[in-house]
């Protein structure tokens, strides 16, 4: 059926078995390939001076968790070779181990900066599957809710604050003084929402620090993040979460609140849709070659989000069938087709490798679980099966060079993204019916109700292709689809209200015999999953697997390299440059930011003796000291 | 939001003493508990743990009727001998723009840092004129809750140091 690389089959019941005759079906057999390239560009840059090696280090300087290194080619405009490299250990899964599994909702939560929320809900299920507790209908819808405007937060903050700069005026200005010119003189088409006359106008707008859709999604970040405090309590970092349900009291004047807060977003996003659909509309009329910036092939992995409060039951049996009914469908994309739907498949194919990370393979001693609970065959190199053994050594492109590890599904390289989580759902169409949302197989159609614009249908299409711009695009239509799942869940919160059911957690014990759970969720951008292994009540094992980690991995032992490295291979560049000094890179930025790179998701805490998150910039220089400095003791 | 970086009009004497750093990283720690160990907020001081987003920090100051001077106190790397407590003022530096919007970007995904608090904040102009940063030179940042002993000792002088500062701001 799906899987082309693992030698997993399906008999007439869909369960899937290793197919017979294969002595190592999960072999992993050397490669040249890496080798062979990495010999190339060595000679590349000996024989030719217009070869220029970029390093970016680091892209976001987020605790400088992330760098980048490429070789390019400035006289043939391309990229000859990249490298992504997470340049710090996290090591939560070490600081997991013997705890009670409770604690895995607060201290994974400290995985990320921007949306520690989803990796508490991401636990919550895990731990729920465990110890076999699920939370009444309101708990689940309240998670929903602050699930979604979380998300609320973040992809703004991806658009308008993080990766929208790179189309803003200052930045094509100094880059693409051409483009800029023809945006001043071209016609916005959505000027009638979004109050922009022409495309300049918008890149004007979008200038870091002045622009006034900077300004206003700076300003915007709040109210998001006061929905999410409203329904959890407490963010960043909620402590409502917790296995059963959430502890926080959710009255009708919560929702009131949220609600109108909630009906900004009906606006901001139409407003966004028409922003970057006239932005990114414009660059592939002007520039085609836009088309090809970021590109890759048409392979993604979403494990879906936001269950249906009647569907789900937290049991690992029933996986697929409330995955099925989630606001968000997981799923898997190859060549742009969707293979399927069930969360027992997409686990089956999930494996996880440490041949170019500072980690040692694990796979020396046998797997303790061939099958999951319900017989599907897993790897060695499955999550469940995956130790956690950092092993800090030099840098080599030839061998190991990140911190990141290389998950990959049925041995093929796909990416984790908000857009993915769209395009599974909008082909999958198993949305739950609500008057809202609708999924054609082919795209999804939203209707927007009136707030201070009228009421608004939108259309997002699968796209053709998958480029920094088609990322982004989907992103802004995400913002429409989460507020419109958010609204949903608000109607049925008021629903189990007006019947009395407004119960939100339900009692549960810790088991002392051994347990299995997985949380299948996602984040702002994509995929997230938590494998979780209890006995006695404590975590034997956990692993994280983050968005980030997918998208920034490196190359995996089959030569293949991870998402950013492949993007960023494929980019032209159509930056525009007088000398080698004056190349800035930005068609590189603009290509990873697109995947929005969060790598304190990705690498973070280090375990051991040694330390954690070495801070960001210091710059004494900005000081005016007043006099000597002070000695200890002294004033 | 305003853009403007004129300090806003003070219309009462008072105080804010904060602390910024991240917990559990033993001399980093030095901020958060240089407030617990300042005591409690009063009439005319605030003190209050800020080691949350400088954005967050930029709203919370916004909300709110504006000081007469706000002091900082942190721990930071800055090569100075290990154990050294500084005084500074504040003086509202220019830094390029594209430098501004790395710390906004490092800012809203959950870096903690009074360098971007102090740049963010004063760009977007919550700062008032008077502002003080009391740093200490961090010796051990391993993992855990202990101090180093210099880092006990400069955590004593910069508790000091922001008692001396109030009573000269609420004096004057």
């Amino acid at each position: 059926m799906c899987f082309k690389n693992l030698p997993v089959a399906f008999d007439e019941n869909g369960k899937a078995y290793l197919k017979e005759g294969v002595a190592n079906p999960y072999a992993v057999t050397g490669n040249t390939r890496v080798r062979t390239q990495e010999e190339k560009i060595r000679s590349l840059l000996a024989k030719n001076g217009h070869i220029k090696e970029v390093s970016i280090d680091p892209v976001t300087r987020v605790a400088g968790a992330l760098a980048f290194h490429s070789v390019v080619n400035l006289q043939d405009r391309r990229v000859e070779d990249a490298h992504s490299m997470a340049t710090l250990f996290r090591g939560y899964e070490i600081i997991l181990k013997g705890r009670d599994p409770r604690d895995a909702i607060f201290i994974s939560s400290r995985a990320c900066g921007v949306c520690g929320g989803v990796h508490s809900n991401c636990a919550a299920e895990a731990i729920e599957m465990a110890l076999g507790v699920a939370p009444p209908p309101m708990g689940v819808v309240v998670r929903n809710l602050g699930q979604a405007a979380e998300f609320l937060y973040d992809h703004p903050l991806h658009l308008f604050l993080l990766s929208g700069p790179d189309y803003s005026a200052a930045v094509l200005g100094a880059t693409n003084p051409e483009i800029l010119e023809k945006a001043q003189r071209t016609r916005a088409p959505g000027a009638a929402v979004h109050g922009y006359a022409t495309i300049g106008d918008i890149m004007e707008a979008l200038n870091p620090l002045t622009g006034r859709l900077y300004l206003e999604a700076l300003e915007e970040t709040r109210r998001a993040r006061e929905m999410t405090v409203l329904v959890w309590a407490k963010y960043p970092h909620p402590q409502t979460i917790v296995p059963g349900g959430i502890s926080a009291t959710v009255t009708s004047q919560t929702l009131n609140e949220y609600q109108t807060r909630l009906a900004f977003f009906m606006d901001y996003s139409k407003k966004m849709i028409h922003i970057w659909d006239d932005v990114y509309d414009f660059l592939y009329e002007v520039e085609p070659r836009f088309h090809d910036v970021g590109k890759r092939p048409r392979n993604l992995i979403d494990l879906g989000i936001w269950e249906h409060h009647e569907g789900y039951d937290a049991t690992y049996k029933n996986a697929t069938a409330w995955g099925d009914r989630r606001w968000a469908t997981p799923g898997v994309v190859i060549d742009g087709e969707l293979l399927t739907t069930s969360l027992h498949t997409i686990n089956a194919g999930l494996e996880e490798f440490v041949d170019h990370s500072y980690y040692t393979d694990w796979t020396a001693t046998p797997p303790k679980f061939k099958t999951d609970e319900l017989g599907n065959p897993l790897s060695p190199y499955h999550m469940w099966n995956k130790q956690t053994l950092p092993k800090p050594e030099g840098r080599s492109w030839r061998e190991k060079y990140s911190w990141a590890t290389s998950p990959r599904w049925d041995r093929q390289v796909v990416e984790a993204g908000a857009y993915a989580r769209m395009w599974t759902t909008a082909a999958s169409q198993k949305i739950p019916k609500n008057p809202y949302i609708e999924t054609t197989g082919k795209s999804m159609k939203m209707v927007l109700p009136a707030a201070s614009l009228p009421e608004m249908q939108v259309e997002w299409h699968i796209p053709a292709e998958l480029n920094a711009i088609e990322r982004n695009r989907a992103r802004a239509y995400a913002q429409a689809y989460t507020t419109l799942v958010a609204f949903n869940n608000l109607l049925a919160a008021y629903d189990l209200m007006k019947q009395g059911n407004t119960a939100v957690s339900n009692e549960f014990s810790i088991p002392k015999d051994h347990r299995m759970g997985v949380g299948f969720w996602g984040a702002g951008r994509g995929f997230l999953s938590h494998h979780l292994e209890l006995e006695n009540g404590a975590l034997l094992n956990y692993q994280i697997c983050t968005p980030s980690t997918i998208n920034a991995s490196p190359r995996d032992p089959f030569g293949q390299s991870g998402p950013y490295e492949e993007a960023v291979m494929n980019t032209p560049i159509i930056e525009q440059f007088k000398s080698d000094e004056d190349f800035k890179g930005a068609d590189i930025l603009r290509t990873i930011r697109s995947f929005d790179p969060c790598m304190p998701c990705t690498t973070h805490v280090y375990a051991g003796t040694q330390t954690i998150v070495r801070e960001v910039n210091t710059c004494a220089c900005v000081l005016e000291e007043e006099g000597e400095p002070v000695p200890v003791g002294g004033d | 939001m305003a853009t403007s970086p004129a300090p806003p009009v003070v219309a009462t004497r008072r105080v804010l003493v904060a602390g910024v750093g991240y917990r559990n990283l033993r001399d980093l720690s030095v901020g958060p508990l240089a407030i617990e160990r300042f005591g409690p907020s009063t009439e005319t001081i605030d003190v209050e743990d800020l080691s949350y987003g400088p954005i967050d920090v930029l709203f919370m100051l916004q909300r709110r009727e504006p000081y007469a001077a706000t002091i900082f106190i942190a721990a930071v790397h800055r090569d100075r001998p290990p154990g050294t407590v500084t005084r500074s003022r504040w003086t509202f530096p220019e830094i390029a723009p594209d430098a501004l919007q790395e710390r906004v970007a490092e800012a809203v995904t959950g870096v903690i840092s009074v360098d971007n608090l102090l740049h963010i904040c004063g760009h977007f102009g919550a700062l008032p004129a008077d502002v003080t940063v009391i740093e200490i030179e961090p010796t051990d940042d391993g993992w855990g809750e202990e101090l180093s002993t210099e880092g006990q000792r400069a955590l004593d002088s910069a508790v000091a140091l922001a008692r001396l500062e109030v009573a000269r701001v609420l004096a004057s």
